[in-house]
């Protein structure tokens, strides 16, 4: 029988109730984490929550694009997010998000949960090996100076001022082609990959990479997100609470990130990722 | 450099405030209105567990629910206004984009203007869901 009678005991309203106190939640991790929420979202709720995973992957776009919305203003004007290098790699980067979001709604569910549970877990043990890079002394290669990727920041915690520009600029827009595309598949901000490919490939300060992760996000799943629109894939009791959840977490994350340590909520997301992975991958394979 | 750099992320910073707040009260707004009953829903929110399990291919069979553009339609409804809700903070971004081209064109900064105004047309296309094979 495909339609859910039956399957579904608790009355409807507690799920929206359950949606906005997860997304709350994550609004807030996400942003300390430098991701758009995503990559909590769409394991967590795509293995907690009665919803097709079509449904999950088109709230969760909304969730990191609502979220990175928000984060967006107060990591602009403390300096955190760098405008000048979010223009190019957006672009490439919404180009890769809008085909992965055609490519991922035409995929079957089971292969989606096998890929989400394996590259969650993939990506959890790559924040957890991964180190931030240090961004001083950086010679700025000729694209990176054409396109003038550098900038001032200063960083309130450490007290010191960074002068800060990019490197292999090219290889960088490659990459954000490639995470823009993977992210539109599974519905994620992709800000799990963000980070690491400002901060350890192009040497943009591990705050700044974290800060301009949040403004590519809302950036990038601008485009990816009209593709779940116009498919009918984001249905408005599972999409609103949770972006409104993020939108108030993420507030008080941006606001946080200054003085929060980073160790602390890079455990407690590579700890909740394995669990949403393995949980999602277990589906995908029919064990539970 | 830095003093121009500063003014364009404050001007994207204001944009983006006041488009995203104007986001958040519109959908909690509608939604609202959708859960409370206010405003009749194409798909009644009790019914609704019956057919979230389902792909959306098969959704959109079984309960005729909108797609493409056709939620337009549907905007006396409360799931349908919902839907508009979302899709406007789906252009907060182009919004954003808009206002912080001329910006980078009085600056003489041709090359980010040329990205942005690159962008803007990239956003653009999404959203008029003609790439996406929207109806």
């Amino acid at each position: 029988m495909e339609i859910g009678l039956g399957v579904n005991a608790a009355p409807w309203w507690i799920w929206p109730i359950a949606l906005f106190a997860v997304s709350f939640a994550i609004g807030i991790v996400a942003v300390l984490a430098g991701v758009g929420g995503g990559v909590l979202f769409v394991p967590i709720v795509g293995s907690l929550f009665p919803f097709h995973l079509d449904f999950v992957r088109g709230a969760g776009l909304m969730f990191a694009l609502a979220g990175t919305l928000a984060a967006g203003p107060p990591l602009l004007r403390a300096g955190m997010a760098s405008l000048r290098l979010v223009v190019p790699l957006a672009l490439v980067g919404s180009i890769g998000s809008f085909a992965g979001a055609l490519v991922g709604l035409a995929l079957s569910t089971e292969l989606l949960q096998i890929s989400l549970g394996v590259l969650i877990i993939g990506i959890a043990i790559l924040i957890w090996r991964s180190r931030s890079a240090d961004s001083a002394d950086v010679e700025a290669d000729a694209l990176g100076a054409l396109l003038r990727l550098e900038g001032e920041f200063r960083d309130p915690a450490a007290g010191v001022t960074i002068d800060w520009r990019t490197r292999q600029t090219l290889l960088g827009l490659a990459a954000f082609g490639a995470i823009g595309f993977v992210g539109g598949i599974f519905g994620l901000g992709a800000g799990f990959a963000n980070v690491p490919a400002l901060n350890l490939l192009m040497a943009a300060p591990l705050k700044v990479a974290v800060g301009s992760s949040g403004l590519l996000i809302s950036v990038i799943n601008s485009s990816a997100a009209w593709v779940y629109i116009h498919r009918g894939a984001l249905l408005p009791l599972v999409v609103v609470p949770s972006i409104l959840g993020v939108m108030l977490g993420s507030r008080i994350g941006a606001r946080l990130l200054g003085s929060t340590p980073a160790p602390v909520v890079r455990r407690l997301v590579i700890v909740v990722m394995l669990l949403a992975g393995l949980r999602a991958l277990s589906r995908g394979l029919g064990w539970m | 450099m830095d003093v121009n750099d500063r003014r364009l992320r404050e001007l994207y910073a204001r944009w983006l405030d006041i488009a995203t707040k104007a986001g958040f009260a519109i959908s909690l707004g509608a939604f609202l209105l959708y859960v409370g009953g206010v405003l009749p829903a194409y798909l009644p929110v009790d019914e609704l567990p019956r057919y979230w399990t389902l792909p959306v291919h098969r959704f959109i069979e079984v309960t005729g629910a909108p797609s493409g553009w056709a939620w337009l339609d549907e905007l006396g409804y409360g799931d349908g206004l919902n839907l508009a809700a979302v899709a406007l903070l789906g252009l907060v971004t182009p919004l954003c984009y808009a206002r912080l081209l001329p910006a980078l064109v009085a600056e003489r900064d041709w090359l980010q203007a040329a990205l942005a105004a690159l962008q803007l047309a990239v956003l653009l296309a999404a959203a008029s869901g003609v790439l996406a094979g929207a109806g």
